[in-house]
This record gives structure tokens, sequence and C-alpha cells, in this order.
């Protein structure tokens, strides 16, 4: 599965999604336009019956994409067979025509980091994430796409930057690209750098589709904390990367201090007209 | 074959001839017993589906005037309405808003007086605003009101009539010697007769089926989901409770529920967390379970980053 189609079957993410979390279960549902929603796939048991909501979403006809936290795809060491199952599980159960995982590593040498940790950008990590997303990509029934994560700092032997990172993994394994707008604007905000400047030399045209979410800022850095109202900052990126290429979906990610549903609409209608894509409330 | 009565028969009515019409008395009470309750407690189903009915309408159902007081102060708290004083009585923020049902209006009157929520349901304004909801119900075939229920215990106090009858003739005839061995054992299923129609539930069976429905369609309410009741508003909360009980009020606010006293209860739901799952997640930054964040502490300073 090394050659990933831009338009995966059945139905490929479409339009503006928002993140399915069981605390927001009966939010999402009562959207009447939504076409595209995203799980965690560590929060599927894909041998038992999927939680309450999330069924009803897949018998709408509605895409469900798993978002993959664990699988530790930046680690050295090979990604654990179990957890790989595991997601390929979820993707059989709810239909999906594509997951996600991050290029990041959660563990090392044993240890939990219960945290997404960003890889130098050397060869060395270019070539350690290539082994584990062909493996990955081998055992899922699907197409993978990959999602860079945020970082406060710079590794000290970053030998490529973000962009030719990034695209020399998704040349090498045929991987779809999962960009995180947020997690874009929080690079360039702490680490420098023009987020425009990156979105130029990013393969747009590998999207399958894009993540906005809010954070705050604190102590003189940008927090991607999905926790916050997406700044306008954010929003602005959204509209920066159509005017390049149009990605096929937008999903909204919200993973905790769940404001009122008001406030979650208003933002679904803002990604909604900041790509152009029909509101979904 | 005739039965002559004997000398020593208890009443002059012998064994055999007394114990056949006892058991053809109690069939005739049990059966019409049963008849009449299946009849009594069929309903009305509910005109336009489960979704007509409102959170403390649900909750009276589900739960009779407690569930029906706890449903409609959820609510009000939601709502910020009413509060809760360090002597741990209700008082009341801000005025009602619109919309609000006469339940509402009571109990929020009755937290303006510096009630204890435990005196709620005795509260005159809330006892009469209660009776017009389960009135209400009446009419709609879904609750039972106190005539329908004494209605329905009528057969059950025959049935008890019947039984004593039954333990009066065994005990008299065991002290004069005379074996009374299958009374005694017809008087066993008779008294587990007795006891399950006693029970004269508060809802007809239409009732149940539209609380069934609508725990169905509000599963994301379960108190084990940790639903955001910030996102869905009053009166989703309140029919968290009026579907789950008061553990929603635990989860949703711990404080409150605790300074209030209202006591923990989670009902309708198998596996739900059960009494008061308050949530772990409170803070709600950086929690753990189901958040794409890769379920981390919140050390490293780097937020979700995914």
């Amino acid at each position: 599965m090394t050659s990933a189609s831009p338009e995966p079957t059945p139905t490929g993410p479409y339009g503006v999604g928002v993140g399915w979390r069981p605390e927001i279960a009966g939010f999402v549902a009562g959207l009447p336009g939504l076409r595209f929603v995203e799980v965690v796939a560590e929060t599927v048991n894909p041998a038992g019956p999927l939680p309450d909501g999330l069924a009803e979403l897949c018998e709408r006809g509605v895409t469900v994409v798993p978002h993959g936290v664990k699988l530790s795809l930046g680690g050295a060491e090979p990604v654990d067979p179990a957890r790989l199952a595991h997601l390929a599980g979820v993707a059989a159960a709810v239909n999906a025509p594509l997951v996600s995982e991050h290029i990041a590593f959660v563990r090392a040498g044993g240890l939990e980091a219960g945290h997404l940790l960003p890889l130098p950008r050397s060869r060395e990590a270019v070539a350690a994430v290539v082994a584990n997303v062909r493996r990955a990509q081998a055992e899922l029934p699907v197409p993978l796409a990959l999602e860079p994560i945020a970082a406060l700092f710079d590794w000290p032997d970053d030998e490529l930057d973000e962009a030719d990172f990034l695209t020399e993994i998704l040349d090498a394994t045929g991987a779809l690209l999962l960009l995180d707008l947020a997690n874009v604007h929080a690079n360039a905000r702490n680490r420098g750098g023009d987020p425009r400047a990156l979105l130029d030399r990013l393969p747009l045209d590998r999207v399958a589709y894009v993540h906005v979410a809010g954070g705050a800022e604190q102590g003189n850095f940008y927090h991607d904390t999905h926790t916050d109202p997406v700044p306008v900052e954010v929003l602005d990126l959204v509209g920066e990367l159509c005017v390049r290429r149009r990605p096929p979906a937008l999903l909204l990610e919200r993973d905790g201090h769940y404001p009122p549903a008001a406030e979650l609409r208003g933002e679904l209608d803002a990604l909604a007209a900041a790509s152009g894509y029909p509101v979904v409330t | 074959m005739t039965v002559l009565a004997a000398p020593g028969d208890t009443w002059g009515i012998p064994g055999p001839v007394f114990l056949r019409w006892y058991l053809l008395a109690a069939a005739v009470l049990v059966v019409g017993t049963l008849v009449h309750r299946f009849r009594a407690l069929a309903g009305t189903p509910v005109d336009g589906g489960a979704a007509q009915l409102g959170p403390q309408q649900a909750a009276y159902l589900n739960g009779g005037d407690q569930l029906a007081v706890w449903t409609a102060l959820g609510g009000l708290r939601h709502a910020g309405v009413v509060t809760v004083t360090p002597d741990r009585r209700l008082t009341t923020a801000g005025s009602l808003p619109a919309g609000v049902t006469p339940l509402d209006q009571a109990i929020f009157n009755a937290a303006a007086r510096g009630v204890h929520s435990r005196e709620l349901r005795h509260d005159e304004w809330v006892t009469r605003a209660l009776e017009q909801l389960r009135d209400g119900l009446q009419q709609r075939g879904l609750a039972l009101g106190p005539d329908q229920r004494n209605a329905l215990r009528r057969g059950p106090m025959l049935i008890a009539a019947l039984l004593a009858l039954g333990v009066i003739r065994a005990f008299v005839g065991l002290s004069n010697g005379r074996p009374a061995g299958f009374l005694l054992l017809s008087l066993v299923p008779l008294f587990i007769a007795f006891l399950l129609l006693a029970r004269v539930p508060r809802r007809t069976r239409a009732a149940d089926r539209a609380l069934h429905e609508l725990r169905n369609r509000h599963t994301w309410l379960r108190p084990s989901a940790a639903p955001a009741y910030a996102t869905y508003g009053p009166s989703a909360a309140a029919m968290g409770v009026a579907l789950f009980g008061t553990a929603t009020i635990w989860a949703m606010d711990p404080g409150f529920a605790d300074q209030a006293e209202i006591q923990r209860q989670a009902l309708g739901a198998s596996g739900a967390g059960s009494a008061g799952s308050s949530s772990s997640c409170s803070s709600g930054s950086s929690c753990g379970g189901g958040s794409s964040c890769g379920g981390g502490g919140g050390c490293g300073g780097g937020g979700c980053g995914g």
C-alpha cells in the first residue's frame, strides 16, 4: 500500500469535520451537515461494540477516521505489532477510508513519555520513520496519513528543515499528509519562521485532511492546548492554505474545556467560511 | 364420591373440599388481578414519540417526585440561577430564564427562601407543581394517579385476605392435629403472587417504552461518558438527571452536589459509572482519556502538539 491514491475508498474525509469525543457525542450527533469525524483510535475497542453515538454516525454514512496517538512511528525501535493490529482493527470496525498517526515518538527504551515528542530532523530520523511507516502500511487495510507535531524547540542536530523532512518521509513512503495548521502556527510562533513560507514548500497535493485546534499564549510561548478557542492567526492560515490548494477536509480538534454548543458551532462555521466548504451546523 | 363432614374437620369443612375451593378462589383472584393489571397498565403511547417528553416528565416517570425535583434543580443549577450557601441552604442568583416550568418556578421560590435541598419535595408550592406534573402525565396515559393505583391494590388486598384465611385454617387445623400440608404448600405460591402484585408501578407500559427510547436517544448523557455539560445546556443536563439519576449532578457540579447534600444515585445505566462518577478530568486540561493529546500529563509544556 505504498501508492496511496489521492481519493481513497470508500469516501475520503470531506468538508468540515470535528473530532468525535464521548464528552461531546450528543453535540456531534446533532450536526445535520456533518460528513466527517475523527476518533482517537486508542479509545475504540475493535472487538467490542463501537461507542454509543459513533455507531450511529457510521450508520448515517459519516466518514470516521481513526487517529492514533500511541503508535510511536518516530521511535528508534520497530512499531509495536499489537498497537498496529489495534489500529488496523479500528479502521476495519469503523469502515475507515484511511487512518492517521503522528510523526513523533511517545516511548523510548521502554519508557512511556505520555506525550508526543518531536524527532530531530536528521537523515537518521527520516530512515527510522520511513521504516516504521512501511511496517505500518504493510499491516493497515487502508492508507495512512502522517501528522507532523508541534514542538517548542529544535534539536541541535537538525540537518533538514521541516518541509524537506516531511517531503522526504512522504516521498519515501507514499503516505498522505495530515497537516495541523495549529501546529504550523505554533512552530512558527515558538521556533521562528514564516508559516506561509512553509505552506509554500509542503506537498499540498498529499494532504488528506487538515487539523485545526485552539491554543493559548502563555509565558512567551504559544501552547497547542486543544482546550482553548481557535485563534484568528490559525483561521488566517486556513485561508492561506485554501488559496494555495484547498484540502479535501478540515477537522476541528477539541479535547477539553468544552464550551457551550453555540461557541463550538461558531468555530465550525468559521472553518466553513474560511475554507468555502458547506456549513455543517 | 361424597366427602362427609367428620366431627374432627376444622370449621366442619373437610380438608380436600376446603382446599379445592381455596385453590379455585386463589386462581380466580390471581388471574383477575393480572388481567386488570395488564389492562390498567397499558397506557397510551406518547403522541409524537418520546422526544415530546420534557426532562421533568421523564424524571417523574423514571423516579417519581424526588427525581423530578432533582431534575428541575439540576437544570436550574446548570442555568446558574440556583446556588448553595456555606450552611448548606439553597439560594438563588439572578432571575429565572424564560420558558421555565411550574416546578422550576416552585423550586426557584423555595430556594429563594433558603430551604435545604431535601426539604424541597415537601415544600407547599413544589408539592402543588408536582401534582400538576403528575396530573398531566396521568391524562396522557403515562403515569398512574392515586385512584388508579388504589384500584390496582384491590386485587392484592383480596389475595392477602385469602392468605390470612388459609393461614388461620392451617393454624387451627394443625393445633387440632389435622393435616394441613397441602394447604401450607399452596400458601407459598399465593404469597409470592401477593408480593409481586402488591408492587404497583407509578407508570404505564407506554411510559416504560418512552423511557427506554429516551435512554437510547441520550446515551451520550450517561455520566460514564463524562458529558460536556457546558456544551449541552441546562435542558440536556436536566435530562441527564432524569434518565441517569443524581450522579449527573455530581458529575456536572460536584461542589454544589456536595454542599447541597444531594444524595448520589445512578439510574438506568448498567456499567455507567455508578454512584457519583465525578469526573476525574474536571480541570479539563491535559486529561488523558479520549483526547488526541497522546494522553500525557501536562509536563513538557508543549500542550497537545498533535
